[in-house]
């Protein structure tokens, strides 16, 4: 496999009736890459999945998973890709181990059964009933079937919705698992801490195309936000002795001013000048503030809510 | 095959489907074949066990084939197992075909114990000339209510209605068939046309030809034949991977 990524996607499209669900969807993954698609609940994020993993025939657009053809090759892609879908149970009698046995009867090469339990974490739990396990067992379990055909790629979608924090961490852990055995891992999320903790890559998608794509930092910069300045009120200022800095649009909230711009090194410098005319110094407490990853999501989610979506602009 | 041998192993330990496939349909057979001991029907010469055990295996084969099936297959339809089995290279046919297997392995095995406890306990054989039909009736019989199995799982809305719904819609018919009471009769002339038309009589009357000398069921046989293409079309028409 020498196309250079592990998954490519091409103005992808789907409509269901009149519905336009997917708009044009344009990504890629790279192998060895844990990729995030973030977005709210009715983004597309599962349709997204389904169509790689050769569920959904997408309307227009290409589709290429592990070179594959997802909807035309399903069997040669399952032999290669691991899937954990949103919600899918066991057999009701089946005990953990030998259900993963099962499981990896059904691959041409699968992974040794004592590496899968212990890659989730499960090997204490290794002839427990499966519907005795936890939530976060069971969802660890996923994983493991996932991971039967020893995959080079694996698909998870919405992996810890509803999780309590030690069940979400330690399906955290297995996911770190995946990374360090080396698999290339596409998973979606409505969860902005999963994201930005697990993925090495993020694209936001919402209703129905990517809004930006990137590292953590590079979503956060290229979601335009301003970077926050912000500094300790001086006591002259709040007595009004001295006029505000021209050319910045500050806010004076009790003890704190701030200020917020899209370009802080000429902020800084305008701030830095007035702060040395009316002789205050340094500015106590001057902080500069990186827009964050969660700063962008929440703007761009918060439009998506809002009333700019029928227009279509971007935020 | 493979596929099969693990669907087996999870038949028997799962006490629920074991107790009501095996056990259900072997004690109506001891009880009731108790109660008929010693009886003739009406204006014959002919044993009243001879033709109930028959009626107990259509009994045991559509609750085999049937309610077995048709319960399972909704119930991984809607825990989400089938869905699960699309997301591995394992081919469906090959999945479908172990359900399928194991399937007619629980039918002739529930088939050949109703058989001997039915020989043991009340001497009740198929003639020998009956062979060939009982041998039709029984393939037949465990392939058209395997279709029909399968598309009733299509129609069933959740897991736990499962049981309820593929037992109530065929056990009155199976009442007033006569399967549980060999001279079972009185019924307005409209109603027994109508259960006539039902493959479960079809398929007691087919077995209780090869016990007892009735005319040759073609009738019979051909409605089986015609409810296991309802049944086949119905289910490959409506077969989905997931609820």
């Amino acid at each position: 496999m020498t196309d250079g990524a592990a998954v490519q996607v091409r103005d992808l499209r789907m409509s269901y009736g009149a519905t336009q669900v997917l708009c044009g969807v344009d990504f890629e993954v790279s192998y060895g890459e844990v990729f995030c698609l973030l977005g709210p609940n009715g983004a597309g994020k599962t349709t997204t999945l389904e169509i790689l993993e050769g569920f959904r025939r997408p309307t227009a657009g290409t589709v290429r998973v592990l070179g594959l053809d997802p909807a035309a090759q399903p069997a040669r892609l399952r032999e290669r890709a691991g899937m954990v879908l949103q919600e899918c149970g066991f057999p009701r009698q089946a005990r953990v181990a030998e259900l993963i046995d099962l499981w990896r009867t059904y691959y041409p090469n699968p992974r040794p059964l004592g590496d899968l339990l212990e890659v989730v974490e499960l090997t204490e739990a290794r002839n427990t009933q499966v519907r005795k396990l936890s939530a976060g067992q069971r969802r660890r379990l996923d994983f493991a079937l996932a991971l039967a055909g020893d995959p080079d790629l694996v698909f998870l979608d919405e992996p810890t919705t509803g999780f309590d924090p030690e069940a979400r961490r330690r399906c955290w852990a297995a996911i770190e698992n995946l990374r360090r055995l080396g698999k290339t891992v596409l998973l979606t999320t409505h969860y902005l801490d999963e994201a930005e903790r697990l993925a090495d890559r993020i694209a936001i998608l919402r209703s129905g195309r990517i809004e930006l794509s990137g590292t953590t930092q590079e979503v956060a910069v290229l979601g335009g936000l301003a970077t926050r300045i912000s500094f300790t009120t001086p006591a002259a200022l709040r007595r009004g002795q001295i006029p505000l800095p021209d050319g910045i649009d500050l806010s004076v909230c009790g003890s704190e001013s701030v200020c917020h711009s899209g370009n802080p090194g000429m902020t800084l410098r305008l701030l830095l000048d007035w702060a040395l005319r009316h002789g205050l110094g340094d500015l106590d407490g001057l902080a500069v503030t990186a827009p964050s990853l969660e700063d962008t999501y929440l703007q761009l989610t918060a439009a998506g809510a809002g009333l700019s979506r029928d227009n279509g602009d971007r935020p | 095959m493979g596929q099969a041998l693990i669907e087996q192993r999870s038949f028997w330990r799962s006490a629920e489907y074991a107790l009501f496939t095996f056990v259900f349909p072997l004690m109506i057979l001891l009880l009731i074949g108790a109660a008929n001991v010693g009886s003739y029907l009406p204006g014959t010469h002919i044993k009243n066990t001879t033709v109930f055990v028959p009626g107990i295996l259509a009994f045991g084969v559509i609750v085999a084939a049937y309610v077995n099936l048709g319960s399972k297959v909704a119930v991984l339809r809607h825990d989400g197992v089938l869905k699960r089995i699309k997301t591995t290279p394992l081919p469906s046919g090959a999945y479908l075909g172990g359900l399928l297997a194991s399937t007619v392995a629980t039918a002739i095995l529930l088939t050949a114990g109703t058989g001997l406890i039915g020989w043991l306990a009340f001497g009740a054989a198929p003639r020998p000339g009956g062979l060939l039909v009982l041998a039709a009736g029984l393939v037949l019989g465990i392939v058209c209510f395997a279709s029909l199995g399968l598309a009733i799982s299509s129609v069933i809305t959740s897991a736990e209605s499962a049981g309820p719904v593929t037992y109530a819609s065929f056990l009155p018919i199976a009442i007033i068939s006569g399967v549980f009471d060999p001279t079972f009769g009185g019924l307005p002339p409209w109603l027994s046309h109508l259960v006539d038309l039902f493959p479960v009589k079809s398929l007691a009357q087919v077995l209780q030809n090869a016990y007892a000398v009735r005319p040759f069921p073609a009738w019979d046989l051909a409605n089986l034949a015609l409810w296991t293409a309802a049944g086949a079309t119905f289910a490959v028409w409506r077969f989905r991977w997931h609820s």
